[in-house]
C-alpha cells in the first residue's frame, strides 16, 4: 500500500446529538441537528462548501440511500453515500470521506451517521423485515460476545465482577457527559444483580438501544486554518479489517480475540508510527457494546498482553485518572448504540478530547488517541487515530 | 422370504407424571408417566430418529424405499417420508410414501415394504413410524398418549428374523377419528370401538394368521400389538387362549399410547430380547388390523447392543417439572408469541444437501472440514476444490451461550425471553466446527459446559413464512 493518509485530512467540525429514547424526534431531525452543529463549529455555509456527504446507518426504516442525509439537510445535486457495514457503519463513512479528501476529489466533505432504534419497538436489535436463512440465523449480539465471555472465564478466570467493573468505570464517566443515555453511576453489587440477557451477561454488561447522529466536517489542513484557525485535529492513521460473519463455523476461531480488531489495530498503529500505544497515545475510545468486548479490545489494541486485560480494569489502568484512560465519555455502555451514529460520535470524541474540548470528562494532557469501532459478529473493525496537528 | 435386517427405535428424553397431570386437571391418575416429545420435535422428526438408530453401520445408499406411518404428520400435503429420506441420506432414486390416517398405518406400511421387496422392486425398505399425537387437556386421553418412533429395515438379505405372510380385516369401526380440521381426537362411544373394533379385529386379524400359517398360540414367546385403549388390553390374551406372561409389556406405564407407532415399537421390544428361533407375533389395529409374525434367526445376537432401540432411550430421560412445561411442548396454552422474521423457504430448498443429511466440505488442498458447504474454503481460500462430507455426529462444547433475546428459530421480541435459546459451538469429532441450538438441556452452566460432549438430534427449527424446517441441533449424549 502506497497511500497515507496521515496529517493529510483535518477534522474542522463536530456535531453530536443528545444519545438516548428520543420519541419526539425522527432520524431526519436528529441529523439536521447533528450536521448543523459541525457546520457552525467548522463555520461552513452546509450548501456552499460542502462537496460530498457520506452517511453511515444501518436499518432501512431509519433510510434509505443517500436520501437520508439529502432530503431532511435539503443537500441536492451533490454525491451523497450510505455506508452501511454493520455496528462500524459510522466510522467507515468517516474512513470513506477521510480518504476522498486525501485523494484530492474534495476539499470539504461531511461523514455522518444516524439510527432511530426506538421507532421499531421491542427489545434488541430488531430482525424482522430480513429475509433472513431459516436455518444459519443469527444469534442476538449480547450471544455472540456471551459466547466470548463463557471461554476467557474458562481460559483465563475471568469473573463476572471484571466485566461489573468495566461497567461501573463507564458508568462513572458516562454519569458526567451531559449527552450520555445513562448519566448514573452503578455499583458493582447491581451490575452482579442485574437479570441475565445472554449468560453470563446481565443487564449492565449490554449497551443500551438508543436514537442519536453524529457528524464530523473534513477537509485538508492547509484549507482547514481558513475556517477554524487553529483549532483543528488531524487524522493520523485509519486501520479497518473485515472477516467473517460467521466465526462459530471457523475452526480455530478462538473467541479470546477479533482477528479483525487485531488487523485493523495494526494497520493503524503502523500508518501512525505507534509502537508502544500505552505510550505513543494519551487515551483511547473501544467499542464497548459489551463489557466482554471491551476487555477483549484492549488486548487486541495491545494495550497488555493476552488475558490481562482483566487486571487492567482491576488496577484501574484504564479508569479517568489510570495511566491510560479508556472510554472517557463512557462509551457506548452510557451512550448507547445507535448503530450509523456510534462510529462518528466516538470520532467527535475523540477530536474533542485532544482538542481539549470534551463535553463529559477531560483526559489530561490528551493530545493523541485512538477510537476503535466493530461490527457484525466481531466481523468488521475499524481503528482511527487523531491528533494535534 | 422377506426379513428383518435391523431394528430401531426413538423415545424422546422427557417424561411426564401422570400424577403431574392429575393435578393439574383433576382426572384421575392412571399411575406412571408417559413419554414426551419436546417442543422441537414431532412424528417426523422423531422418525428419523428411529431410522438413525436404525441403520447404525448400515450403508443408507444401499435402502431403496422409506415409508413414513403416523397419524400425526405435521403435514396435510407433503410427504414427511421425502423429508425424512434426505435426512436419513438416502439416495435420490428411492420410493417413498407417507401412510396416515389410521393407528394400523404402521403395519399397513410395513406390510406395503414386505409387498415391494417380495414382488422384486425393492431389495430393502425402511419403514419408519412416528407418533407425536395431542388430545385435549384434562381428557382421558391426555394421560395415556405417548409420544415415540420405531423403525424396520426389511429386505430379502438374510437378516435378524423372517417375516410371513399377513392376515388383514377390515372394520370402519367410528372411533377414534379426527376430522380434516381436528386437532384433538373425537370419539362417541368408546366402549363400542373398544369390543367391536379393537377385540374382535386383533383377534380375527390374529386367529386368521395362526389359522393360515397352522400355528397354536403356544408357538408364540411373545403377542406384541397396539390397542386405542389399555382397557381390553389383557382381554385378548384370553380370547387368543394365551398366557398372559406371552404378552410384550405394552409400555403403558412408561411410554403410553403411541398410536400407528406402537406396534412396530412393540415389536423391536421384544425383538430387543429374543434369542435365535422365536415367534413374535404382532398386529397393527385401525380401522381392522393387519396380522404378522416374525421368526428370529441366529443373527439376532449381532444387532443387540448395536443399536439404542428402547432399552438405552428408555432409560436415558429427564422429568418434566411441571405440567405448564407440557402444555408450552404441545402448544396447548395460549402464550405470547415472538415475533419471527420472514424466511426464504428458497434458499432453503438450495441447501438441502447441507441441513437435511448435514453434509460439510473438505479441501482438496489443505484439508480442513469445514460447515456450511462454500466454493472458498474458509481456512485456505482454496477455490471450488472439495469434496462434500458427512458431518460427524458427535462432537464437544467450545464454548455457549444462554440467549435470552433472540429464543430458539431466532424468535425474538418481548417473549423470546420465555423460552432462551442454548447456542453452543461444537467441535465435531472431525474438526468441524458447528453453531447449535442445543435441546434436551435447561439454561443452566451446571448442565451445559465448556467440554461437555454433545451429539447432534434431528429436530423441527422452527416455522416461519408458513412453512416447517428441519435440520439439526445439539443435544446431552444419550447412552
Amino acid at each position: 500500500m502506497v497511500g497515507k493518509i496521515k496529517d493529510k485530512v483535518a477534522v474542522i467540525g463536530t456535531g453530536v446529538t443528545k444519545f438516548g429514547e428520543i420519541w419526539e424526534k425522527d432520524a431526519e431531525d436528529l441529523l439536521v441537528e447533528a450536521v448543523y452543529e459541525a457546520v457552525k463549529e467548522a463555520n461552513v455555509d452546509l450548501k456552499k462548501d460542502v462537496e460530498a456527504v457520506w452517511v453511515g446507518t444501518q436499518y432501512h426504516f431509519t433510510g434509505m440511500s443517500g436520501a437520508i442525509f439529502s432530503d431532511p439537510l435539503k443537500f441536492f445535486g451533490k454525491p451523497v453515500t450510505r455506508v452501511e457495514n454493520f455496528c462500524a457503519s459510522g466510522m467507515d463513512a468517516v474512513r470513506n470521506a477521510a480518504y476522498a479528501v486525501a485523494a484530492g476529489m474534495y476539499d470539504i466533505v461531511i461523514a455522518c451517521g444516524v439510527e432511530k432504534i426506538l421507532d421499531y419497538g421491542g427489545r434488541g436489535l430488531p430482525l424482522t423485515g430480513m429475509e433472513l436463512h431459516p436455518v444459519f440465523g443469527m444469534p442476538s449480539p449480547p450471544a455472540m460476545f456471551a459466547l466470548c465471555a463463557n471461554r476467557a472465564f474458562k481460559v483465563w478466570g475471568w469473573t463476572k465482577e471484571d466485566l461489573a467493573r468495566v461497567a461501573v468505570k463507564n458508568h462513572y464517566n458516562g454519569a458526567r457527559h451531559p449527552k450520555a443515555h445513562f448519566r448514573r453511576e452503578i455499583t458493582v453489587e447491581a451490575a452482579l444483580k442485574a437479570p441475565i440477557i445472554a449468560y453470563p451477561l446481565g443487564l449492565y454488561d449490554c449497551c443500551a438501544m438508543s436514537d442519536g447522529a453524529a457528524a464530523v466536517i473534513l477537509t485538508r489542513p492547509e484549507i482547514a486554518k481558513q475556517y477554524v484557525g487553529d483549532n483543528y485535529a488531524t487524522i493520523k492513521a485509519i486501520g479497518m479489517a473485515v472477516e467473517t460473519l460467521e466465526p462459530w463455523y471457523r475452526p480455530y476461531e478462538s473467541f479470546l480475540s477479533f482477528p479483525a480488531n487485531v488487523k485493523a489495530a495494526e494497520a493503524a498503529y503502523k500508518e501512525a508510527g505507534v509502537t508502544d500505544p500505552l505510550k505513543d497515545l494519551d487515551f483511547g475510545i473501544v467499542h464497548d457494546c459489551f463489557t466482554i468486548t471491551e476487555l477483549i479490545n484492549y488486548q487486541d489494541m495491545k494495550l497488555c498482553k493476552p488475558g490481562e486485560a482483566a487486571s487492567l480494569i482491576r488496577e484501574g489502568v484504564t479508569s479517568i485518572n489510570g495511566e491510560f484512560p479508556i472510554n472517557p465519555d463512557g462509551g457506548l455502555k452510557c451512550f448507547g448504540h445507535p448503530i450509523g451514529a456510534t462510529g462518528v460520535r466516538m470520532t467527535v470524541e475523540l477530536t474533542r478530547q485532544v482538542l481539549g474540548r470534551a463535553e463529559g470528562l477531560q483526559v489530561k494532557n490528551a493530545e493523541i488517541g485512538f477510537a476503535h469501532n466493530l461490527g457484525g459478529a466481531y466481523t468488521v473493525a475499524t481503528v482511527t487515530i487523531i491528533g494535534r496537528p | 422370504m422377506v426379513n428383518v435386517l435391523a431394528y430401531g427405535a426413538y423415545i424422546p428424553v422427557w417424561r411426564l407424571s401422570r400424577d403431574e397431570i392429575s393435578k393439574a386437571s383433576g382426572v384421575p391418575s392412571a399411575g406412571g408417566e408417559k413419554a414426551v416429545a419436546s417442543w422441537d420435535e414431532d412424528s417426523l422428526s422423531m422418525a428419523v430418529e428411529a431410522g438413525i438408530d436404525c441403520l447404525t453401520g448400515i450403508n443408507p445408499k444401499e435402502v431403496d424405499g422409506l415409508f413414513f406411518a403416523s397419524t400425526s404428520s405435521p403435514f396435510r400435503e407433503k410427504n414427511a417420508s421425502s423429508i425424512i429420506a434426505s435426512a436419513l441420506d438416502l439416495r435420490k432414486d428411492v420410493t417413498t410414501a407417507d401412510f396416515t390416517n389410521t393407528t394400523k398405518a404402521g403395519t399397513a406400511a410395513l406390510k406395503a415394504a414386505v409387498d415391494a421387496v417380495k414382488a422384486g422392486s425393492a431389495k430393502k425398505v425402511l419403514v419408519v413410524a412416528g407418533e407425536c399425537m395431542v388430545a385435549t387437556s384434562s381428557s382421558d386421553l391426555e394421560q395415556l398418549y405417548g409420544d415415540a418412533a420405531a423403525a424396520l429395515l426389511v429386505g430379502e438379505d438374510e437378516g435378524i428374523a423372517k417375516i410371513s405372510d399377513f392376515f388383514s380385516v377390515v372394520e370402519p369401526i367410528p372411533g377414534p377419528w379426527k376430522r380434516s380440521m381436528d386437532v384433538f381426537p373425537q370419539r362417541f362411544e368408546s366402549k363400542l370401538d373398544l369390543r367391536y373394533g379393537f377385540i374382535k379385529s386383533t383377534v380375527e386379524a390374529m386367529q386368521g394368521l395362526l389359522k393360515k400359517h397352522g400355528l397354536p398360540i403356544k408357538d408364540f414367546s411373545k403377542l406384541t400389538f397396539n390397542a386405542p385403549d389399555p382397557r381390553g388390553y389383557f382381554e385378548i390374551a384370553g380370547r387368543m387362549g394365551a398366557d398372559p406372561k406371552q404378552l410384550q409389556d405394552p409400555m403403558f406405564k412408561n411410554v403410553g399410547l403411541t398410536g400407528a407407532v406402537h406396534s412396530l415399537f412393540l415389536l423391536v421390544a421384544a425383538l430387543e430380547k429374543a434369542q435365535p428361533e422365536e415367534k413374535i407375533l404382532c398386529a397393527g389395529y385401525g380401522d381392522g388390523c393387519d396380522a404378522f409374525y416374525v421368526e428370529t434367526t441366529n443373527k439376532i445376537e449381532d444387532l443387540k447392543r448395536s443399536r439404542r432401540a428402547i432399552s438405552i432411550y428408555l432409560k436415558s430421560k429427564r422429568i418434566l417439572p411441571t405440567y405448564e412445561e407440557y402444555l408450552d411442548f404441545k402448544r396447548l396454552r395460549e402464550k405470547a408469541q415472538p415475533e419471527r422474521p420472514r424466511a426464504s423457504v428458497v434458499t432453503y430448498w438450495r441447501d438441502e444437501k447441507m441441513l437435511l443429511p448435514l453434509y460439510g466440505r473438505k479441501c482438496g488442498k489443505c484439508g480442513a472440514i469445514t460447515y456450511p458447504i462454500e466454493r472458498c474454503c474458509f481456512i485456505c481460500g482454496e477455490k471450488d476444490n472439495y469434496e462434500e462430507v458427512k458431518i460427524a455426529r458427535k462432537g464437544k462444547v467450545y464454548t455457549f451461550t444462554f440467549d435470552y433475546l433472540y429464543g430458539p428459530g431466532f424468535a425474538y421480541g418481548e417473549s423470546a425471553a420465555l423460552n432462551p435459546s442454548i447456542r453452543i459451538v461444537a467441535d465435531m469429532e472431525d474438526g468441524c466446527r458447528l453453531f447449535l441450538e442445543l435441546s434436551d438441556c435447561k439454561p443452566d452452566p451446571k448442565e451445559v459446559y465448556i467440554d461437555m460432549p454433545i451429539e447432534l438430534t434431528f429436530r423441527f427449527m422452527c416455522e416461519r413464512s408458513n412453512f416447517r424446517f428441519y435440520s439439526w441441533r445439539g443435544r446431552p449424549v444419550r447412552e
